[in-house]
């Protein structure tokens, strides 16, 4: 019996009887559907096929969710879920006040930490530190790059209780409002803790920065910061946002 | 007239939020906090002094410096 080259349909021979033409055409029709509905097993609106692992039979994949994409997974496509982009998620907002405020319970959801300080003032004159986990331990240290006004000068600082990120003081007095950026990449492995520092006090048009890096030795991740004038006085004020980051 | 320092907790899960009086252990960090910035400040001054004594030594201002210095 004569066959097809690709699908192996069978078709009538040379000498086949013309009474029997009727039958092989209806044995090649059926084959032929046969054939097109294995290689188009799509049922539904946005059905795709894929080629599966019996020949000349395709595999029908259902149309994905809203926000979907196709993927491959053991060796075939399918839809899944789009992988979170990067990005930042406000944590919290909370308002520096008292002579102390700890922003406490940060999740450990994330890959990365940054927290912002807007406006930041005091009611005298001050340094402006954190301090991690509650830990008044001597296990901080930092080391950043001042510069005033063109002047550029050095702070080193190992086996300290806390972290001077900057200066803050009163609306009326010089360094009268203090913004801070604070990074804390990988904050809940179990290593040390790098923190990078970039803060900017300005009063008129005088500006005093810090940048640099200040460390942390503790194996535990990061769950609170508390913020401090550390020459004494109170926040009258300034906003602490901090962000996850993914 | 109450003079006893402020802290503030804010529970960023939650978004609790306390205002209390500092306790006697956080009063005690406060002391030394102080303290410690007192002497930081003391040991840059005294950096500060040292540098402009050499200045003065080899005869340059403190501007002369920063202008060499780029």
């Amino acid at each position: 019996m004569a066959t097809t080259t690709n699908y192996g349909w069978t078709t009538p021979d040379d000498t086949a009887l013309v009474k029997d033409g009727a039958a092989a055409i209806r044995t090649l029709g059926s084959s032929v559907d046969t054939t097109t509905k294995a290689l188009n097993p799509s049922t539904t609106l946005g059905d795709i096929e894929y080629r599966s692992s019996t020949a000349n039979t395709n595999t029908r994949l259902g149309i994905g969710t809203t926000g979907q994409v196709l993927t491959v997974a053991s060796g075939v496509p399918s839809w899944a879920t789009a992988a979170a982009g990067g990005g930042l998620t406000l944590l919290s907002t909370t308002a520096l006040s008292g002579s102390s405020t700890t922003v406490s319970s940060i999740s450990s959801s994330y890959k990365n930490l940054r927290v912002v300080i807007l406006s930041a003032r005091n009611s005298q004159g001050s340094n402006f530190s954190i301090r991690l986990n509650g830990d008044t331990g001597n296990n901080y240290g930092r080391q950043l790059f001042v510069m005033q006004s063109g002047t550029q000068s050095n702070e080193v600082a190992t086996g300290a209780a806390s972290i001077n990120i900057g200066t803050i003081d009163s609306s009326t007095n010089f360094y009268d409002m203090a913004n801070v950026f604070l990074d804390f990449p990988n904050y809940t492995n179990a290593l040390d803790k790098v923190i990078r520092v970039s803060t900017v006090s300005k009063g008129g048009a005088t500006i005093y920065s810090k940048t640099g890096i200040a460390v942390y030795d503790t194996s535990s991740a990061i769950s609170s910061i508390e913020f401090f004038p550390g020459d004494g006085g109170t926040f009258s004020a300034g906003n602490i946002l901090i962000y996850g980051e993914n | 007239m109450k003079n006893t320092p402020q802290v503030k907790i804010f529970n960023s899960e939650t978004g609790e939020e306390i205002i209390r009086d500092a306790n006697a252990e956080e009063l005690e960090q406060m002391k030394i906090d102080i303290a410690n910035a007192k002497a930081e400040k003391a040991e840059a001054q005294a950096k500060e002094t040292a540098k402009a004594a050499i200045l003065d030594r080899i005869g340059l201002t403190a501007d002369e410096l920063k202008t060499i210095l780029g």
